[in-house]
């Protein structure tokens, strides 16, 4: 790996750890990390993904409710990038053999209609958004038991590792107040509401696209952004069915096989 | 050390949660002066008080039910809800002011309101004689109060001492439950637009109308079943929240609008 910039060397070990689904020690253990070098770790380490095929499809919000950032201590929320091999078809079995230690969570999935440039208007960013769907997020942080720094998470693609997208609807007249049901194995799990992120998703979103384009990043017409969890994640175990339902917008679905090739 | 008998035990936790209400100063807990866990007796604590407001006067304009998540049953170690007397006094307007004053550590919580059209005095109540007999739900905010010092309360402290209960505030603008589905419904708490306790229907006992069937058949049996007109604060749909002086909170109900408690400016200790 001579030749290679501390960055590029980062994000080499961490996607190779996503890649097996092992974990890899947080970069901030041997050297100090900048939030800024961070994201350039993160679009390394997805370059990495491009080589292999997969397509950028979008960006998911972290720590998007106020109990999350107070336990990070930060006060503004992290993004990471959605590649194709992310998504995880409405309804489909997944292995659990390629995770780590995942965790799953419930969201409001906002569909881009046309590209949010850079610097774009506050005013049109809300009516680039063509549906809204609810949606399931599998997390799992590549450093032992999800410990991390701001940076080191950043660096980890904000612990983004699959997603789900139930049907695209229309969107409605307010986004503050749907109630949100995890439920697994037809029982409810968590029950919250989509006021937790950031007290309204249409928040979530503008600062997506407030940060996306400080890197210099549009969003594309065709994008999903997740807009961050609506209630804590649960662990996500072998042979689980997980549910997210959002008040008047349906649900999205996820079974886990039960059997794992792992020992 | 338990009093000599058990209807001494009740006079006195009786008695000094009463104390505690006039003066507005709390009290050590009850459940010493009763049996470890007797419910039971912890609600003929409640009645004994129950009967000497109405002596005086007090209007029973409802009930409360609470203990109706399952994280705040494990944390007293039971797997039932409870429940305890409205009175009209305890009854604030959309938006009206409170002293906090009358209050002695007061936290906050998003509910629903059920207000019924006719009374439920079944043992079997079911919940579609719930949803027959309810006229209107509206969004609630109730604001729950301990007597006890320090909220250092187990579920004989909470039952005896009426449920914790406080005062609680209506919406104004109420809603048949026809085309609700209060399961889904979104709730929120707010203060400065900031939501500070979020959650939704399913928290109450899965559905709010089974809180309400629960209330309607545990009252079946005593002298005050439900009645047409009574108020039921079904129970909370998020964690409460610590009140402070001088702030606004706004309960947002989806489907049922809102309602805000406005707490006056003072120095609450």
């Amino acid at each position: 790996m001579s030749g290679l910039t501390p960055e590029e060397r980062l994000a080499a070990r961490l996607d190779e750890a996503a890649r097996r689904g092992e974990v890899t020690s947080q970069p901030s253990q041997a050297a100090p990390l900048s939030v800024a070098d961070a994201y350039a770790v993160q679009e390394l380490a997805i370059a990495r993904r491009l080589d292999r095929g997969e397509r950028l499809v979008g960006v998911k919000m972290g720590f998007t409710s106020r109990q999350k950032m107070a336990q990070m201590g930060v006060d503004e929320v992290i993004w990471g990038r959605l590649t194709s091999a992310m998504l995880v078809p409405e309804g489909d079995r997944i292995a659990p053999d390629h995770y780590i230690h995942p965790r799953i969570e419930p969201e409001l999935a906002f569909l881009i209609g046309r590209d949010i440039p850079p610097g774009a208007p506050p005013e049109t960013i809300t009516s680039a958004v063509t549906a809204v769907a609810p949606a399931l997020e599998i997390i799992d942080s590549r450093y032992a038991d999800f410990r991390f720094t701001l940076a080191d998470v950043v660096a980890d693609n904000a612990s983004a590792a699959g997603f789900v997208l139930g049907a695209w609807r229309a969107v409605p007249p307010s986004l503050d107040c749907l109630g949100v049901l995890l439920e697994v194995d037809g029982r409810t799990a968590e029950v919250g509401a989509t006021a937790s992120i950031l007290g309204d998703p249409w928040r979530s979103l503008a600062a997506a696209a407030r940060l996306t384009g400080r890197a210099g990043m549009p969003l594309r017409a065709g994008w999903v952004v997740l807009a961050g969890g609506a209630t804590a994640a649960v662990p996500l175990r072998p042979g689980a069915q997980v549910r997210a339902v959002i008040e008047s917008l349906g649900s999205a679905s996820v079974t886990v096989a039960a059997n794992s090739a792992r020992p | 050390m338990l009093p000599s008998t058990e209807s001494d035990g009740i006079a006195e936790a009786a008695q000094r949660l009463w104390n505690a209400r006039r003066s507005n100063l709390p009290c050590a807990p009850v459940r010493t002066l009763l049996d470890a866990g007797d419910v039971g007796a912890a609600y003929e604590v409640q009645e004994v008080n129950t009967r000497r407001a109405l002596s005086e006067g007090r209007r029973l304009v409802g009930r409360k039910i609470g203990l109706t998540s399952p994280a705040v049953q494990q944390q007293l170690g039971v797997d039932q809800p409870d429940f305890g007397v409205l009175f009209g006094d305890m009854a604030v307007g959309d938006a009206e002011e409170i002293d906090l004053t009358r209050l002695i550590d007061p936290r906050i919580e998003v509910e629903v309101a059920f207000v019924l059209e006719t009374g439920l005095a079944d043992a079997w109540t079911t919940t579609a004689d719930v949803m027959r007999a309810t006229a209107y739900v509206v969004t609630a905010i109730e604001v729950v109060d301990s007597r006890i010092a320090a909220w250092d309360i187990d579920i004989v402290d909470t039952v005896a001492d009426n449920a914790s209960s406080g005062l609680f505030f209506l919406g104004g603008t109420p809603r048949r439950l026809d085309g609700l589905d209060l399961r889904e419904s979104g709730a929120v708490l707010l203060a400065g637009g900031e939501p500070l306790s979020v959650g939704a229907g399913a928290a109450c006992l899965g559905h709010p109308v089974n809180a309400v069937t629960w209330l309607a058949r545990r009252l079946a049996t005593t002298d005050h079943p439900l009645a047409a007109g009574d108020v039921v604060l079904s129970g909370a749909l998020g964690p409460m929240v610590r009140v402070a002086p001088g702030t606004v909170y706004e309960a947002r109900v989806s489907g049922l609008g809102s309602v805000r408690a406005v707490c006056a400016k003072g120095n609450h200790s």
